[in-house]
């Protein structure tokens, strides 16, 4: 009893003082250092302004008919996809990829694929119209949107020729979040992984996408994707 | 009206039990809103739009004008297969 009473006396008398980082009471000898802030890397940026997709569907500007007797996930396009002015449309579906409520993300993503499914040589030269819009879908660092606007630049780099090569002066744009994203994988020992064809995990998106951005970025591809992300490793050379 | 009595009434209909180039066929203009090409043509008489390398359906015009475009690969899941109506018109 008297040594918890000693040893109580002793916490007293050595009481630990909080202090902040590189102040002069952190030089104390019982003072403990406070831990830096986090800085919010990984913190969703949610949506605040309305984008222009959504302004532009609720006023029916869009060429896709919006009623909703669907079987499956098709949306019908009112004018002839071929016949679309792709500088004017294309970066307003892309901008629709920061969505997540129904339809619109619904109505973007589609709109999307099948725009660039049926663009051909288009979409070569709407490249640079688009970083916009993809750099604002990653800034949000949202898993839903980062899966989306991932899986969407896989489809944009296969699309057409040259477009991989004409992305290459945007990496860094666009590479910054996925290098911050790229180790986000999740561990589940020997577990198995039942959504793995949903494909859902950030990590493993991240790397299909930039093997992909390599595969068809040329031959700087490689360097300027290794300068954005010193983690990623070449799946061509070596 | 006389559009109406040109398409062909088809005799039977049997639903599809496993996927096939023709389930998919079938679901592709299903989707659409027709019965099948022989509905399509007599109702549009335009020839199907395709894909050339897989000869899938790219392209069609829906009853209200608007437009469905269909992907290069298999489109119908699993699931969908025992709901595709497979007519015959013999």
């Amino acid at each position: 009893m008297p040594q918890n009473k000693m040893t109580d006396k002793a916490k007293e008398n050595n009481k630990s003082l909080t202090a902040d980082a590189f102040s002069v009471k952190s030089r104390l000898k019982n003072s403990v250092v406070t831990p830096p802030p986090a800085a919010g890397a990984f913190k969703a940026n949610p949506l605040v302004k309305q984008t222009s997709f959504r302004k532009f569907y609720n006023r029916g500007d869009l060429p896709i008919a919006l009623e909703h007797d669907t079987k499956g996930n098709k949306i019908a396009w009112k004018v002839e996809i071929e016949k679309l002015d792709y500088h004017h449309y294309l970066p307003m579906f892309f901008d629709g990829l920061r969505e997540t409520k129904h339809p619109y993300g619904f109505f973007a993503r589609q709109g999307v694929h099948d725009m660039l499914e049926h663009g051909g040589n288009k979409i070569t030269s709407v490249i640079p119209q688009l970083i916009i819009p993809i750099k604002k879908a990653l800034e949000l660092r949202e898993a839903k949107v980062l899966c989306t606007t991932l899986k969407v630049l896989q489809h944009l780099v296969v699309s057409a020729d040259l477009v991989g090569e004409a992305l290459v002066p945007y990496y860094r744009q666009i590479l910054p979040v996925l290098n911050i994203f790229i180790s986000m994988n999740c561990n589940l020992g020997d577990g198995i992984d039942y959504g793995q064809q949903r494909r859902e995990n950030v990590g493993t998106l991240i790397q299909e996408t930039l093997e992909a951005f390599e595969t068809y970025g040329g031959q700087d591809a490689f360097i300027n994707i290794k300068y954005m992300v010193p983690t990623y490793e070449s799946c061509r050379l070596n | 009206m006389s559009a109406a009595s040109v398409i062909p009434e088809p005799k039977s209909m049997t639903r599809a039990k496993k996927w096939s180039d023709e389930v998919e066929e079938a679901y592709r203009f299903q989707v659409a809103g027709y019965k099948g090409e022989a509905e399509y043509i007599a109702l549009k008489g335009l020839e199907v739009e395709r894909w050339p390398d897989s000869g899938y359906i790219k392209k069609l015009t829906r009853k209200d004008g608007n437009f469905y475009y269909y992907n290069k690969d298999r489109e119908c899941p699993d699931k969908d297969v025992h709901q595709i109506k497979i007519y015959s018109y013999n």
